[in-house]
């Protein structure tokens, strides 16, 4: 090769080489937590009584490490490397790709170093502070440029499905990402959101529903389109199979959000949009995995000597129980039995190990080999890494579908005397333990497989011969624009991308707007004013500890309109309950009991005991000891301007009451402090988290101004 | 190799990869249309034909809860201080009072009964009633609430509620060291 060639006449492979190296280290460290945090459900000592790695902390992390850092960056390695081939042209820009990489790791590397300590938006899957998301925004923004760019200057006319799939994802993720943040600063790192209660609720959930469509769903799907065609060298089974689904799954997945609001207090037509549509979802999502499995007709017997397709197939696979699961758990009874329990654990983790996980193992077996330019190392070390794995995830789906179902049967049991047959929360929580246990050794098995992996991957890079060969960019050409509108029609769109993405980008909007709609039909924070007070200013700063450590992985704070659910908890949480709340807390698991009406339910020192060590007063208890809490001073100086942007928000509170702020915090936080010290507690609380935190547990459910009507 | 007839492929290639046009499966077909209607009739159902409300059933549910509840409470005329007393005397209920006990009272009475958050339960002094066994079960089981003392009929089953009654019966004079201060009356019982 002569220095005089031109760099665009190859593909830039190692910007994919990067996000490929990128893929591996953080899967590492995704899987590691997840395995941390499996263990602390199953034994609370494993963290060790350090606040940063306590379940609250630590979950967030490993949820975003594995999405956004090892199912991130696997989707820019097969995005980067397909689409130059697809589009027959190098990525437009070396710089761009650059920024690009290294904006993204260092977004991974902050978020590793707020979420253990407590920096958190609390709403799942975007629980990264506003300046990380600012820096999220713009990386995505450099990428779509990158990408768009390239698709400008590519030299074949029409796009492949896989290329449709990935302008879907890249410009949903922008929309779901800007809509869902938007929050005031507080401080450097802490920011309330402009969204409270129901409304916040609806957000989140459109957001966290369709951050699983657009970063989990469709950018894989787009992988699936090229990588399995390519593997078993088989046409793909029909385009126009390609065509409805694609539009289908575009238009109807944004709707689905409400189905993680069921039984709530969303307003019960909003509920029944959200099931539906999640069921009409079932068959744009059987699409994709039927054009996946379809290609492999008359190759099957690939699946048996090919490492790389036994990964995509099973991936597919798992695809296709997860969609179908998926709707199943929207209708309303099966989802009055799942919501809140371990069920749905073990559906995310259907679609996140056997998905997501497997299909960028197959696609990492396929690319390393061809970036490297040699051969896989040890094809029976990756068969082995397909059972150990294959085994791991169906252990890990077992003991949840099992946890789950005996935690939605004993929650509901009644004895026929009409009360509960579980009315101690305990009890269904001890009864799971064991399966706690099975599901690490499933989460194990699943690691041990990908460390296998990472040892044939290195071999192979080893074993690869030092001298860098560059694939050319494949002769193409364009054809005039009156050639190409006079196609059939989708085939003219996918000759012309900018209208296609348009399109998109149509469909995206105007489906967001209707499911967004319901926000419209919930209280105002003016008409709810006379039925529930604003938190007192402790009680807030309660809330943000509450925040902090992450209480909400483990509590609700919604009680469901369900009988059972009544009896245990008290009457059923209202809109107008959580109108105050930026962020809301209703949580997606319980692992401990809701909380939506603990307040007044004990004493405080019961509360203090309960937090300095939950052992003390539920001997087998799992939750974690937050002691700590009892020496962490509060901020008393940033009180102030808390109340003032929750007024700014809208909530009613009045010059005087924040001007006051601070004297008031302190006056509750004496008293509280003495009656503790009264009852036998060490003196000096007053000025601890700890008594800021028990007044707002003792708020819960008792901010009615008229007494709640209970039936 | 069975490559059926209906394979046809089209003339897109792109970086090798080519595309057959086969129609949509019809059962897929079939499902999509059929979840399509079936919302139109569902949303149709529940949301312009006046179908049940989730807070509709939800009242439903209760009232039959709590007639059942009262229809039990009838038949049942709750225990008697003797039949109580029998109790007291098998061993094997004061034994699961304990079991309870530990479980759900030694938070806030103490392990044995001496007293913590909740008052001391092995002295002469009482705040409420005349520690009877029929005043002591109506204080475990309908609670003080305001003061921190939780109803427990509803959190356990009645047998359960009766054993922990007698067990706290079974305490009195123990005398543990370092009780909580006497509150409330001197009771003779
Ligand atoms: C790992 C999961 C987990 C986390 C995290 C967790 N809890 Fe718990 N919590 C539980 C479990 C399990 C119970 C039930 C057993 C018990 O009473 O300790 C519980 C019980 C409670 C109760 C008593 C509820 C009742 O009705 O009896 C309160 C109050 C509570 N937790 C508050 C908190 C607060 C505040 C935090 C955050 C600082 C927190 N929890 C974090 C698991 C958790
Ligand atoms: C959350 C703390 C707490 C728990 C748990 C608790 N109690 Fe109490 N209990 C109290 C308090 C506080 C009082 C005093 C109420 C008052 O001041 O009127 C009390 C009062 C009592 C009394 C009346 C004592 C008197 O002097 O009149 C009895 C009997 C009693 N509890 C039994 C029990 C039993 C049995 C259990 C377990 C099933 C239990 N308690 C669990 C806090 C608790």
């Amino acid at each position: 090769m002569n220095s005089t060639v031109n760099k665009y006449d190859f593909y830039d492979d190692e910007i994919v080489k990067k996000f490929v190296i990128a893929t591996v280290c953080w899967g590492l460290i995704a899987f590691l937590v997840g395995l941390v945090v499996a263990l602390q459900l199953a034994d609370w000592r494993f963290n060790f009584g350090l606040p940063w790695i306590t379940f609250g902390r630590l979950r967030p992390l490993h949820t975003n490490a594995a999405i956004f850092a090892f199912a991130g960056n696997a989707i820019f390695a097969g995005i980067y490397h397909s689409s130059q081939r697809l589009l027959k042209a190098r990525l437009s820009s070396d710089l761009l790709s650059n920024l690009h990489f290294w904006g993204w790791q260092l977004i991974i590397v902050s978020a590793a170093l707020t979420l253990p300590f407590g920096y958190t938006t609390s709403k799942e899957y975007a629980e990264l502070e506003w300046p990380i998301d600012i820096a999220i925004t713009i990386v995505w923004v450099i990428f779509a440029v990158n990408f768009f760019l390239t698709i400008k200057n590519r030299k074949e006319q029409h796009i492949y499905v896989a290329i449709w799939f990935y302008i879907a994802t890249i410009i949903t993720v922008a929309v779901l990402h800007i809509v869902n943040s938007i929050a005031i600063p507080v401080t450097f790192l802490k920011s309330y959101p402009v969204y409270a209660g129901v409304q916040d609720a609806l957000v989140q959930w459109w957001y966290g529903h369709n951050a699983v469509a657009f970063v989990l769903t469709t950018p894989f799907l787009g992988l699936m389109y090229y990588y399995i065609p390519k593997a078993v060298n088989r046409p793909v089974y029909s385009y126009r199979l390609s065509i409805i689904h694609f539009w289908s799954l575009v238009f109807i997945y944004i709707w689905a959000g409400p189905h993680h609001l069921l039984h709530t207090s969303l307003p019960n037509w909003a509920q029944s949009l959200g099931m539906v549509f999640s069921l009409m979802l079932w068959a744009p999502s059987w699409g994709g995995m039927i054009n996946g499995l379809l290609t492999l007709r008359g190759a099957w017997d690939k699946i048996r000597t090919d490492p790389v397709v036994k990964f995509l197939i099973a991936a597919v696979t798992f695809y296709g129980m997860a969609t179908f699961e998926g709707p199943l758990l929207s209708i309303k009874s099966v989802n009055s039995l799942a919501h809140y329990t371990d069920w749905i654990i073990g559906h995310v983790h259907a679609g996140a190990l056997g998905w997501n996980g497997f299909l960028t193992f197959g696609m990492l077996y396929y690319l390393v080999p061809k970036l490297w330019k040699t051969n896989l190392y040890s094809v029976k070390l990756a068969t082995t890494h397909f059972w150990i794995g294959l085994l791991g995830i169906i252990l890990y789906i077992m003991a949840m579908w099992a946890s789950g179902i005996t935690q939605g049967l004993m929650w509901q049991a009644m004895d026929d005397s009409g009360n509960l047959l579980y009315p101690d929360f305990v009890e269904t929580v001890i009864r799971l333990v064991p399966l706690y246990y099975v599901r690490f050794v499933g989460g194990l098995l699943f690691l041990l497989g990908f460390l296998i992996q990472i040892f044939n991957l290195t071999a192979t890079v080893l074993q690869a011969n030092k001298e860098k060969v560059k694939d050319p960019v494949a002769k193409g050409s364009r054809i005039p624009f009156k050639d190409v509108i006079s196609e059939s029609s989708h085939r003219s769109l996918e000759g012309l991308p900018a209208v296609f993405s348009t399109l998109v980008v149509i469909a995206v909007l105007v489906a967001s707007a209707f499911s967004l709609i319901p926000a419209l039909f919930t209280p105002t924070k003016m008409s709810a004013k006379s039925i529930i007070r604003p938190y007192s200013p402790l009680e807030l700063v309660g809330r943000d500890v509450y925040i902090r450590e992450g209480c909400y992985l483990c509590h609700s704070q919604q009680i469901r309109t369900m009988s059972s659910e009544v009896l245990r908890y008290g009457p059923a949480s209202t809109m107008e309950e959580s109108i105050f709340d930026h962020p809301f807390q209703w949580g997606s698991k319980r692992t401990g009991p809701d909380l939506a009406r603990i307040g007044k339910k004990y004493p405080d020192l019961w509360h203090y005991r309960h937090m300095m060590d939950p052992r003390e007063v539920t001997p087998k208890s799992l939750m974690p000891a937050y002691a700590w809490l009892a020496k962490d001073k509060i901020s008393f100086d940033l009180i102030p301007k808390k109340l003032r942007i929750m007024q700014q928000l809208g909530v009613p509170y009045s010059e005087y009451e924040i001007d006051n702020s601070i004297e008031t915090a302190q006056m509750q936080a004496a008293t509280i402090a003495k009656e503790l010290h009264e009852h036998g507690a060490p003196s000096g609380l007053e000025k601890t988290e700890m008594v800021a935190l028990i007044a707002y547990l003792q708020s819960l459910g008792q901010m009615s101004i008229k007494p709640l009507e209970v039936k | 190799m069975s490559i059926k007839k209906e394979d046809q492929l089209l003339d897109h290639e792109y970086d090798g990869i080519k595309e057959y046009d086969n129609l949509l499966p019809s059962w897929w077909l079939a499902t999509f249309y059929g979840a399509i209607v079936f919302s139109f009739l569902y949303m149709g159902y529940y949301h312009f034909a006046g179908g049940p409300s989730l807070s509709d059933e939800l009242q439903q549910d209760l009232a039959e809860i709590y007639t059942k509840r009262k229809s039990l409470e009838v038949k049942d005329n709750g225990p008697t201080e003797e039949a109580l007393a029998a109790i007291l005397a098998d061993k094997s209920r004061v034994d699961q009072g304990k079991v309870i006990y530990v479980g759900k009272c030694a938070s806030c009475h103490g392990n044995l009964g001496e007293g913590l958050i909740g008052p001391n339960l092995t002295d002469n002094y009482w705040l409420h009633g005349d520690a009877s066994l029929m005043s002591i079960l109506l204080v475990v089981a309908d609670g003080v609430a305001e003061k921190g003392m939780p109803p427990w009929k509803g959190m356990m089953k009645k047998d359960e509620v009766q054993s922990v009654v007698v067990y706290v019966k079974s305490l009195k004079g123990t005398n543990p060291s370092n009780p909580k201060a006497p509150q409330g009356e001197e009771v003779k019982n």
